[in-house]
């Protein structure tokens, strides 16, 4: 919502493109068969298109909107998310203007009673998080959609109608100039919360309501506060609400504010009470000058809902069409854009040939899992932020308390940010090898590693698999050379990539002083199978030319 | 003389049940279950000097945040 005599897209620091409709083949009857359409031109949908894309597949984009969203909504990008949006290509502009952070406070009465500090290091390429507004997150993805050939963008296109068979998927659209049929092999529903293909197959979301409602708001305020996230519990002036503060580009701040059990959220949305209720937070809880600007708002309920399965037959759902979770630890963006990596590559791999369309079986136990451990997260989180009843309030009440003087009750205020999920019990991946004593497991992300300047081991991965061995001098096992040349003459794209102690082999990257050797817990013979969203699928402590086949197959879904 | 203390995992585990088993008492209750609790807890401390200390350390912060 945005103040009284402004319009949805009226901002007062974005510039809303305008995104005209193209008039497609299929409304003057020409029939095309696509590869892969995708519902919701959102971060997760055109995310997935630019996967598919960096993989050789075209795909059509469709959104019944002609331009972005309306307003901020999700502002936190995660470290892995970076990470996924280089393998794009597409990170340098969120780096540019996004406002990247390490650390939060938690306050108590006024009183500062947690710190925390993200996981960061020198080997880390990117911060562990950036706030940016998604109307820029989506006007970059889409800016780089847009210089693709293989990402068709179709707006102002509103799906009506969905149905599947054995062969494929059929969608009614309705456009400014008539409605039309499209036809596709697979579809990605990335239409979010109230997701339309979804409805049309009559699946439903499972889980919880969350007790207590927050309103969003967007102001724009002149303050030299540091990016950091701040948390507010019994602030002197709202001792009943628990508050939150972010910092987003063009001077913009976010304020995310607790209501009442007993508040009418119609009441508390309207733009009189958002103007008092900012207004005392921030002169009485920020403290500074009553001298800001309304920029936009909204209300939230934390949920965490889910399908069963985030596949059905042809259709795979990705990102709010498949789950909702609380806003508490910035789940929702980066989850989903895991969701379109993940669903992205395999799709990919199965529309080439190289892999069985069971490999799209593994979509779901992989990111379903990764959403089940956010609700465990989010759950605490939840009950904390906003405590559902009498006895969670009590307890929430007496550990912020003790917090106060107790470094032993602090953790309890700490926000339990998201963390990149682990594919560890996937049928893709292989047990790990009981030798290893440091590094990734199979199933974790690859961590990245800094060989010089802007030189990270992540920047020297193959688009497909690559197999990441480690020696002395670079050379490779000539039986497994020959089992590696044989899988790519059937066409598998995987690329070596040699990790040497000495200098000398050409192509290989030479760790001099054994600290990637070592943080990869690799000695000489060690291996990694790393799939193409970067996750591990499979080490060994001393690779035998038998075991890359195997480790290979049950990676694409074959075993 | 070393103190174990609890990690961390299993206080959010207390923290979870305590707040399950206060939903589940009347409110009138719930200072008498409270109170109950300490005792019984300071029974199996077997420390006067660390049951002393934690008294403090609860009363100390009623003290800091104030009644309201």
């Amino acid at each position: 919502m945005r103040p009284a005599g402004r319009a949805e897209t009226d901002s007062l620091y974005f510039d809303y493109p305008n995104f005209p409709f193209v008039r497609p083949p299929e409304l003057d009857g020409r029939a095309v068969r696509h590869q892969v359409v995708i519902v919701g031109a959102g971060p997760v949908g055109v995310t997935a298109a630019l996967e598919l894309a960096r993989h050789g597949i075209a795909s059509v984009v469709l959104d019944d909107k002609a331009t972005v969203n309306d307003g901020s909504r999700a502002i936190c990008i995660s470290r892995h998310s970076l990470e996924i949006l280089q393998q794009l290509g597409v990170d340098a502009p969120f780096v540019a203007k996004g406002l990247g952070w390490t650390r939060g406070r938690t306050y108590f009465r006024d009183r500062e009673i947690f710190r925390f500090e993200m996981p960061h290091s020198e080997q880390e390429r990117f911060l562990p998080m950036i706030n940016l507004q998604q109307q820029y997150i989506e006007r970059f993805l889409i800016d780089k959609a847009t210089e693709s050939e293989l990402v068709e963008l179709r707006w102002q296109s509103a799906v009506t109608r969905v149905s599947q068979n054995d062969s494929g998927v059929t969608l009614e659209v309705s456009t400014p100039e008539g409605d039309y049929r499209l036809k596709c092999n697979y579809l990605l529903a990335a239409d979010g919360a109230r997701s339309v293909v979804r409805k049309a197959f009559g699946l439903a979301l499972h889980g919880e309501a969350y007790e207590g409602r927050y309103v969003i708001a967007d102001i724009r305020l002149r303050s030299d506060f540091p990016t950091e996230r701040r948390a507010f519990f019994h602030s002197h002036a709202l001792p009943d609400s628990t508050l939150l503060v972010h910092k987003q580009p063009d001077d913009i701040w976010r304020i995310d504010y607790q209501l009442g059990p007993e508040e009418d959220p119609h009441a508390a949305v309207e733009e009189a009470s958002i103007r008092e209720r900012v207004s005392l937070i921030v002169c009485e809880v920020l403290d500074e000058g009553d001298d800001w600007e309304l920029e936009w708002w909204s209300l939230y309920k934390a949920y965490t809902l889910a399908l069963d399965d985030y596949r059905h037959g042809r259709v795979l759902f990705i990102g709010d069409s498949a789950h909702l979770v609380p806003i508490f630890g910035v789940r929702g963006l980066n989850n989903g854009l895991a969701d379109a990596a993940n669903a992205g590559w395999k799709l990919a791999w199965v529309l080439k040939g190289l892999a069985p369309d069971r490999l799209l079986d593994s979509y779901s136990p992989e990111r379903r899992g990764a959403t089940l451990d956010v609700f465990a997260n989010a759950g605490k989180s939840t009950r904390f932020m906003t405590p559902p009843s009498r006895g969670y309030r009590l307890m929430r009440d007496a550990a912020l308390t003790l917090a106060l003087d107790n470094d032993y009750a602090s953790g309890f205020a700490n926000p339990r940010q998201v963390t990149p999920y682990t594919y560890a019990e996937s049928p893709l991946t292989l047990p790990d090898d009981a030798a290893f004593e440091a590094g990734p497991i199979p199933g974790a992300p690859l961590p990245n590693r800094r060989l010089g300047d802007d030189d990270y081991l992540r920047g020297h991965l193959g688009s497909g698999f690559t197999l990441l061995h480690f020696s002395r001098n670079g050379d490779v096992d000539s039986a497994l050379a020959e089992r590696l040349a044989a899988l790519q003459a059937r066409g598998q794209p995987i690329e070596l990539l040699r990790v040497a102690r000495e200098p000398g082999a050409e192509g290989a990257l030479v760790d001099s002083d054994g600290g990637l050797f070592a943080a990869y817990g690799a000695e000489s013979g060690s291996a990694y199978l790393v799939r193409p969203d970067r996750h591990v699928a499979a080490r060994w402590k001393r690779l035998a030319p038998d075991g890359l086949e195997l480790a290979f197959a049950t990676a694409l879904g074959e075993e | 003389m070393t103190h174990t203390t609890l990690p961390f995992a299993d206080l959010e585990r207390v923290y979870e049940t305590l707040a399950e088993t206060l939903d589940a008492l009347p409110e009138a209750q719930e200072r008498l279950f409270l109170a109950q609790l300490a005792l019984a807890l300071a029974h199996r401390v077997g420390d006067i000097e660390r049951v002393m200390a934690a008294v403090e350390e609860a009363r100390r912060g009623v003290e800091e945040a104030g009644s309201g």
